[in-house]
């Protein structure tokens, strides 16, 4: 017998629960959840779920290049209002002079196929005048074109690009990266005949209208002709250039990451035929990582002057590589995917010496829906938040802004989850007898431009949020108060 | 009470062991498959545990190990060539050092769709032995499985099959995709 004190606590117990499973789940309408950071303003994308961003300086306008993924099982090849043509999910190209008004200027179709297998993820762009045998009077966009291509396009005038030249015949891409100076390109492909999905290829983009391949490169046993084990595939590079003589390669996307550090002199002008002693030849260092977690952007930051150590006699600047882990399981189906510091100073005995997480409770972000996690960081080295800010994609908590002045010590110190809306597309798992779905933000991917502008964009169709820091955040950038 | 509690504590034994006994039907040619579950022998690695199983019967010496690997897989390809089977199946748990001996075929069953492949696995203590890699998909998840001995490959690989497509099997791989 229940007696009516215990009901009581029963029904209490009951609204608070219900109350607090309420707060779990975004709702249409609902204010973005916001700390230090303000929206400025946004583009729905034309609800296609998006991936790369890279924001260029073109003459007296700031360009947003966007990379989409392909369409989804229920619209595969979303129609752009600007046709009014059904157009596979490709590059947005806005106009984001005007950060509070970001004008859509074109939508280049990419290839047919939906999520992973269609689209045009990742772009890069490099004006002519940098390349040293570009036409100066062109601005280039690199762009992957689904699994099997890689294209440049001239993006002079971003409303009409014109195509350039394509290296096909690929079984997969990914992250690529383009050194802008001296036109050398790591791009991330699966050539046919090697063993894993994504490996690199070096070639010279000096000139994009005439290609020239370097070399394939990758881990020793997943070149052409190995057996046993396969090494964990390639995520994407980071160059450092000719002056860093650098490149840092993340393997992995949620399980048994690895940095490997190259000296990229050797790897450029080293015998190239892939044999596992010639793919050896360039490394410097291997890391790797915990079973549990990949490595999805390794992104360097040399010689950091650490408070800290200022007054020890040596060791007072350090050579960090930011790694951010991806999440690809929804609802934390996985390891928690997150932010990881490596201490690369000593270059053949990397080690991490700190991690960045959301905490959960703060958002109950396992129950929200979609992934929980880390995706990617800013890639923008411009000196507006190099080495003191970093900004990294957590799918359903966001934007995450990292003071990172003290890599040993990283630091939340705002951040930004934007509302949904009719266009956030449902992300499901798998329960007895069916799948339960629910629909939350999935930010995928951040970029920074020069101005300090923060650009989010979102995996399940939500678009494009144009941020800014706000308050205390602003000061840890050395920004002036807004 | 006392033997409700016996049983219970016996039937709580039993499921916690983990330890079951399976009877394959007979095949003409080869006599009966026995798998006996034994405990997974491997450290822990990105993956959860799987369930491994050694072979008493027409496979006499066989073992088995069998276990999901949610998106670890392209979601609309699947597994496409021999080079996933290579890369995905926990041949590397057992040997860094194995070879494939041919190419391999497309397997089917309960829903999930993939390939197998015979390989020759070199042992730490200097023995070959055979075995064959199984990677089924299901959209972004999958089923990987090695069966590997000093048998016949190809026996022990039917075995194997026929073992997977057991209903207590598919239903523990139903479960084991859906993360539960």
């Amino acid at each position: 017998m229940i007696s009516r004190a215990q009901l009581a606590v029963c029904l209490v117990l009951f609204a608070g629960s219900t109350c607090v499973h309420a707060q779990k789940q975004q709702v249409i309408g609902a204010p973005p959840e916001a700390s230090n950071m303000k929206l400025v303003g946004t583009s729905d994308l034309q609800a296609r779920s998006a991936y790369q961003p890279t924001i260029h300086h073109q003459g007296d306008r700031w360009i947003a290049y966007i990379g989409h993924h392909g369409g989804t099982d229920a619209v595969p090849s979303p129609v752009n209002p600007m046709t009014g043509q059904a157009e596979p999910n490709g590059t947005s190209i806005v106009d984001v002079t005007d950060p509070a008004h970001p004008k859509y200027l074109r939508h280049l179709p990419g290839q047919e196929g939906k999520y992973e297998s269609g689209g045009a993820q990742m772009v890069r762009v490099c004006d002519g005048k940098t390349l040293p045998k570009g036409d100066p009077n062109a601005v280039y966009m690199l762009r992957t074109f689904g699994g099997e291509a890689h294209e440049i396009w001239n993006v002079a005038d971003p409303a009409n690009p014109v195509l350039v030249t394509r290296i096909a015949g690929l079984k997969d891409t990914h992250k690529n990266w383009w050194e802008c100076d001296t036109g050398i390109a790591y791009l991330v492909s699966g050539a046919p005949d090697w063993r894993t999905r994504r490996m690199t290829q070096v070639y010279d983009l000096s000139d994009p209208a005439h290609p020239q391949k370097i070399r394939d490169f990758g881990l020793p046993g997943q070149e052409p002709g190995a057996t046993g084990a396969v090494p964990t595939e390639l995520h994407g590079p980071i160059s450092t250039g000719p002056t860093g003589n650098r490149v840092y390669f993340g393997y992995g996307t949620n399980k048994g990451g690895i940095l490997q550090i190259v000296d990229r002199e050797k790897l450029l002008n080293g015998p190239k035929e892939p044999t596992p002693d010639n793919l050896r030849y360039p490394e410097i260092a291997r890391m790797p990582m915990s079973a549990f977690n990949g490595a999805h952007t390794t992104f360097p930051m040399l010689d950091m002057p650490i408070a800290e150590f200022a007054e020890d006699k040596d060791g007072k600047t350090r050579d960090i590589v930011m790694i951010v882990d991806e999440a690809i399981l929804n609802e934390c189906g996985e390891a928690r995917q997150m932010v990881w510091f490596a201490d690369v100073t000593t270059e053949t005995r990397p080690m991490m010496i700190s991690s960045y997480t959301v905490p959960e409770a703060s958002g109950q972000f396992c129950q929200r829906g979609g992934r929980f996690g880390s995706h990617s960081s800013n890639e923008s080295m411009a000196p507006v938040y190099y080495q003191k800010m970093a900004f990294i994609a957590f799918f359903n908590a966001g934007v995450r802004a990292l003071d990172i002045r003290d890599p040993y010590h990283p630091k939340e110190v705002g951040y930004f989850i934007p509302s949904i809306t009719s266009a956030t597309d449902k992300r499901c798992i798998p329960v007895e007898g069916g799948e339960r779905c629910k629909v939350a933000i999935q930010t995928n991917n951040v970029e920074t431009d020069d101005r300090g502008y923060i650009y989010i964009v979102d995996r399940a169709n939500t678009g494009l949020h144009i941020l800014e820091l706000t308050g205390p955040a602003r000061a840890v950038a050395g920004l002036p108060k807004n | 009470m006392r033997r409700a509690a016996t049983i219970m504590a016996a039937v709580l034994a039993l499921g916690a062991s983990g330890v079951g006994a399976y009877q394959l039907a007979p095949s003409p040619a080869d006599g009966p498959a026995h798998w006996r579950e034994i405990a997974w022998p491997y450290p822990r690695d990105g993956w959860p545990a799987g369930r491994a199983f050694r072979c008493d019967g027409a496979c006499e010496g066989a073992r088995l190990y069998v276990r999901a690997k949610l998106g670890f897989c392209n979601c609309d390809r699947g597994v496409a060539d021999d080079d996933e089977v290579d890369r995905v199946t926990d041949l590397d748990l057992i040997s860094p050092r194995f070879t494939p001996v041919a190419a391999g075929e497309t397997v089917s069953f309960g829903g999930l769709d993939g390939r197998a492949r015979q390989y020759d696995l070199d042992l730490a203590d200097g023995a070959r032995h055979a075995a064959t890699g199984i990677a089924l998909s299901r959209r972004c998840d999958l089923l990987v499985a090695v069966v590997q001995g000093a048998g016949e490959a190809h026996v022990m690989q039917r075995a194997a099959l026929e073992f997977l497509k057991t209903q207590e099997m598919k239903r523990w791989v139903t479960a084991a995709l859906d993360g539960r």
